[in-house]
């Protein structure tokens, strides 16, 4: 009672925030989890048979391949290039104003504006077809968006457009805390670039770069507006597949248990990441 | 002094690679943007055809005033203008008192709150919005403003707690000592000293959110059966594949985006961009 009394102007400020984030995000997920479990005609629990009947569906089995892909090359590639671009946003150069400026063009573009602007770029008639055409690379039109790898790489490429800049800041920013001496006292030591990089600016940056790898892979198993938009139902992902099973085939029992399984799978991917990099401390 | 660094391989191949990426880089931020714009302003002819030409060969306005006469603007727009506008009023009521008792916490306590506000995060937005969908039909609030302000504030409440933690963080707790030791009230010395001095923190915390909620897709997909936001609208015009409304809309929504983001790009730092990271 007594801590009541002492903190209560901040108990009453703190509340609301508390109140609403339980309300509306911890219980609706726990509402999701426990409507996965139930039998959607008898609303018994626990059942299995939501995720048996997801398991035996060939749109879950492609939307839980077709986010796995997506999330690993899409990762692969955002922080590699985004690596490269914060390199060399580190050297002094002109034009380097004009270049970061650059950067912030797909930050100033909503998620789905840049999901119906490839559609422009990725459609059958689309500029990229003509660029290959023109180009002699190609006779007939390529369709980006009729499923198998060429849509998976169209939403990747999508993907990697809007949130490269931001990996880009995020590493730069780390780049930029590490000081100017370890690298003159590698320089004196007679490093190579390839050295200086690979055993100074790699373990230095690696807060950073485990920092950025782990908001960019929830958002990329999260990934919803883009295959929404650029693939439609033929390319599904778990969030999309949940959200057909829910709009389409009016089941909110199986799309919870679809959810449920893509917060599973985010769950293991980071504990599993941070279990890994802190046990490998050492090595790199 | 020529260093081993200045010599080797690689260090060649960057030089030698640097101007070619740096130029490619650009061409590919830039060239989605203009083809955005070149649709909402080109000719039938340049468009529904085989081989679409790269620059605007008959250029027009009709699509931009279709757009504007036609009345389907206007709702959508309203509807995504008031709720961006008041889920910003109220989740800075609600985060803004919240995010300074963390930010006076001891550190370590802070840091875990801190973290489970990143956890809400982690949990998909369709399993969310799935729940709220089912009790928002029983409530009858699918369709209305009340209904995606809840569900925007979801979104918005982590986001900017989190960023005015930080803002408040670099405001030192002398001043507001101080102010008690002459004799102000707590709530005084909050309201007269901290939220004055962090006003333009708190001004482009709400900016941002109010971009957020603006450009909001997936909760307003759950909860909408006919009252279109303007994202909404614009998907809507992307499943007719009208390329054009499509493209006007989609301009339309970008305008505030890119406004914000190029003048405030100074306060675009790791808070911002790890919140905001999904835009």
């Amino acid at each position: 009672m007594k801590i009541l009394k002492t903190y209560r102007l901040e108990i009453i400020m703190l509340l609301p925030l508390v109140l609403y984030i339980i309300g509306f995000t911890f219980l609706p997920v726990m509402n999701t989890i426990f409507m996965s479990f139930q039998n959607p005609h008898t609303g018994a629990f626990p059942t299995f048979a939501n995720y048996q009947y997801i398991f035996g569906r060939r749109d879950f089995n492609d939307a839980f391949w077709n986010t796995m892909i997506i999330t690993g090359i899409g990762l692969t590639l955002e922080m590699t290039i985004g690596l490269v671009i914060a390199l060399m946003l580190t050297k002094n150069f002109k034009g380097r104003g004009v270049f970061r400026s650059f950067l912030l063009i797909p930050m100033g573009v909503p998620t789905l504006v840049s999901a119906v602007t490839m559609t422009y770029i990725f459609n059958i008639h689309g500029y990229l077809n003509e660029l290959l055409y023109r180009l002699h690379l190609i006779k007939i039109p390529v369709d980006w968006a009729g499923g198998g790898l060429k849509t998976l790489l169209m939403i990747v490429f999508a993907d990697m457009w809007k949130v490269t800049p931001m990996v880009v800041l995020l590493l730069l920013a780390g780049l930029e805390s590490i000081p100017g001496e370890v690298y003159e006292a590698a320089s004196i030591d007679g490093a190579s670039t390839w050295q200086t990089f690979r055993h100074v600016t790699l373990p230095l940056l690696k807060p950073s770069i485990t920092m950025t790898l782990i908001l960019r892979a929830i958002d990329a198993f999260r990934i919803f507006e883009l295959p929404m938009v650029l693939a439609g139902k033929n390319t599904p992902v778990l969030s999309t597949y949940a959200y057909m099973e829910y709009n389409a085939y009016n089941n909110p029992y199986t799309s919870a248990a679809g959810s449920t399984i893509l917060l599973v799978m985010i769950l293991i991917f980071i504990f599993g990441y941070l279990f890994v990099s802190e046990r490998n401390k050492e090595v790199i | 002094m020529v260093t081993k660094q200045d010599s080797d391989l690689l260090a060649k191949v960057i030089k030698f690679l640097f101007w070619p990426m740096a130029i490619l880089v650009m061409f590919f931020l830039l060239v989605p943007v203009y083809i955005m714009v070149k649709v909402s302003l080109s000719a039938p002819q340049d468009i529904l055809t085989q081989h679409p030409p790269f620059l605007i060969h008959n250029f027009t306005w009709n699509h931009w005033l279709k757009v504007l006469k036609s009345g389907n603007l206007w709702l959508p727009f309203q509807k995504s203008f008031v709720v961006a506008t008041i889920t910003t009023v109220i989740a800075i009521m609600v985060a803004a008192p919240a995010a300074y008792v963390i930010s006076r916490m001891p550190k370590k306590v802070r840091y875990t709150v801190i973290l489970s506000l990143f956890f809400t995060r982690m949990f998909p937005e369709v399993g969310i919005a799935l729940p709220i969908a089912v009790n928002f039909i029983k409530l009858n609030l699918l369709d209305t403003y009340t209904g995606l302000i809840l569900a925007h504030l979801v979104k918005v409440l982590p986001f900017i707690a989190w960023i005015l933690v930080g803002t408040f963080e670099t405001i030192p707790e002398d001043l507001e000592q101080a102010a008690m030791v002459d004799g102000a009230s707590r709530w005084t010395a909050l309201t007269k000293v901290v939220f004055p001095i962090s006003l333009s923190g708190i001004a482009v915390a709400a900016i941002f959110t109010w971009l957020e909620s603006w450009n909001e897709f997936t909760y307003a997909l759950y909860l909408t059966l006919s009252q279109r936001s303007l994202p909404l609208q614009t998907y809507y015009y992307v499943l007719r594949g009208d390329w054009f409304q499509s493209a006007a809309y989609s301009t339309i929504l970008t305008i505030p985006v890119a406004l914000v983001t190029f003048l405030l790009q100074r306060y675009l730092k790791s808070g911002y961009l790890s919140g905001a990271i999904k835009g």
